[in-house]
């Protein structure tokens, strides 16, 4: 069901037919009307009548609606800020340390850290802060959240051989964030207005205004995302490790690892749940690889690799 | 009759070579075998999609397979480990949960383990503490980069992979 909405919301922006068009924009435009209601609840609401030009942002608002409608739409229409996909992020971050602790392992995390920073610095996303974190337990998995947050599972390190299968496994996950992948999702369920101020609210609190947004929990992580999102991440993740000196295999070999798993091994099967098979993702990217990395060297740098103990 | 002869010939591949890992693959799409774990070198054979393979090495991006009575490297994403067949494909999975069991070695013994669930997610309470510990290992860019060069890694400019013309059919694993 919520698969299909986000299909329908998809072929909806996807398709420019002159009746497409006009409902998507009457979507917006209700939406529009609601906040601002919401908003100025004194003052009756104009938008009704506007043509769905109005409301998508390309004509000025009345003025009265200036500083909401404008706020309202460029929310809409150019994202987050990178301040509200930070604060999207650590909330669903925080519900997931709330499934599962970090392992206390602060050699280990470091380690993570550093791989993860370097590779995120060939992404091309500077305005967030990385964080990345070993999750403790055997199930075999990752994760990404908004905002540059970034887990895989102790499960999933301890099948890894060398720093560049970790590259490879961080950089699929960097590449779901820098293609704003869930934040998409949010947007398509939900079509959410602006934020607004997180007024007086500390670090170490949820935030209930973002959790409203986000369903319960983490259950976005269970849910999963479109699997061309996921094959976009392998095809760009391979890239964003190559550009860092690895060798772009890494995830290759992190795929066929999981290749080898039995499919009915418990450990995987929220990440099957959520994932194509791996052999679907590897015959994906072999067509978009073919021989485009063949000049391509890189390390796979085997002798500093962190192993747990 | 052909498939008794293939364990014997694993048996002897193992033998010949200590660190040989003969493994079960499948071919994922139609591909050349070649001489050599490059594509400028000479083309030894063709095999088509689902044909069964042993993988017998790695090397880089390619692995030296055997296929039938032909040996010879293949690109490493042309190529899937595993007994599954073409897996999520929709093919071959039959196959696959049958082999599966003639290859324990592969078999991870998983009792009393329960991983991640979706309840777990849903269930999940914010955890403050915790959040606070991931970001408090926070390292600088220059950090980052002082660490890769340490390893020799340097940026390289890699171009970004076109998107497939055609869209993916595969089903989704849930479905299977």
């Amino acid at each position: 069901m919520k698969l299909k909405l986000t299909l329908l919301a998809a072929a909806l922006a996807s398709f420019s037919g002159a009746a497409v068009a006009f409902d998507f924009g009457k979507v917006l435009e209700d939406r529009v009307k609601q906040e601002l209601e919401k908003k100025t609840q004194t003052q009756p609401s104009q938008t009704t009548e506007q043509p769905p030009a109005e409301a998508q942002g390309t004509a000025t608002p009345p003025a009265k609606q200036k500083i909401d409608a404008r706020q309202l739409g460029m929310t809409l229409l150019t994202g987050y800020s990178p301040e509200e996909e930070t604060r999207i992020g650590r909330q669903i971050a925080g519900n997931l340390l709330g499934a599962v602790p970090l392992l206390r392992d602060d050699k280990l995390q470091n380690y993570v850290n550093l791989v993860g920073n370097w590779v995120a610095l060939q992404s091309g996303r500077k305005d967030i802060t990385w964080h990345f974190g070993v999750l403790d337990t055997e199930d075999i998995n990752a994760f990404a959240a908004p905002g540059g947050y970034v887990f895989l599972t102790k499960g999933l390190y301890r099948r890894l051989n060398n720093e560049a299968e970790l590259a490879g496994v961080l950089a699929h996950e960097i590449a779901h964030v820098t293609k704003k992948h869930h934040l998409k999702v949010l947007k398509q369920s939900s079509l959410i207005g602006a934020l607004g101020q997180a007024a007086g609210k500390k670090a170490k609190d949820s935030d209930p205004v973002v959790q409203n947004l986000i369903g319960n929990g983490a259950e976005i992580m269970a849910r999963g995302l479109d699997k061309n999102a996921e094959y976009e991440a392998d095809r760009v993740g391979i890239v964003f490790a190559a550009r860092s000196g690895y060798e772009p295999w890494g995830l290759p070999e992190v795929l066929q690892d999981l290749a080898g798993l039995p499919d009915k091994d418990s450990r995987t099967s929220l990440l099957y749940k959520t994932h194509p098979h791996p052999a679907d993702r590897l015959a994906a990217l072999g067509e978009a690889v073919d021989g485009r990395l063949d000049a391509v060297g890189g390390k796979d740098v085997a002798s500093r690799f962190y192993r747990i103990k | 009759m052909k498939i008794s002869l293939i364990p014997v010939a694993v048996l002897m591949l193992c033998a010949a070579s200590a660190s040989a890992w003969a493994a079960p693959g499948t071919v994922l799409r139609a591909e050349k075998l070649y001489s050599q774990p490059a594509a400028t070198s000479k083309v030894t054979a063709s095999v088509p999609k689902g044909a069964r393979v042993e993988i017998l090495s790695k090397q880089g991006g390619w692995l030296r397979v055997q296929s039938g009575k032909s040996t010879g490297w293949i690109r490493l994403l042309s190529v899937r480990a595993g007994a599954g067949g073409l897996g999520g494909t929709g093919v071959g999975d039959v196959v696959g949960a049958a082999t599966t069991k003639s290859n324990p070695s592969r078999v991870v013994a998983v009792a009393g383990l329960r991983g991640l669930n979706d309840e777990d997610l849903k269930q999940a309470k914010f955890n403050g503490d915790e959040l606070a510990r991931m970001e408090g290992h926070n390292v600088t860019a220059a950090q980052a980069r002082s660490f890769a060069s340490k390893a020799g890694l340097a940026a390289v400019n890699v171009p970004e992979l076109p998107k497939p013309k055609t869209a993916q059919s595969s089903s989704t694993w849930e479905s299977n």
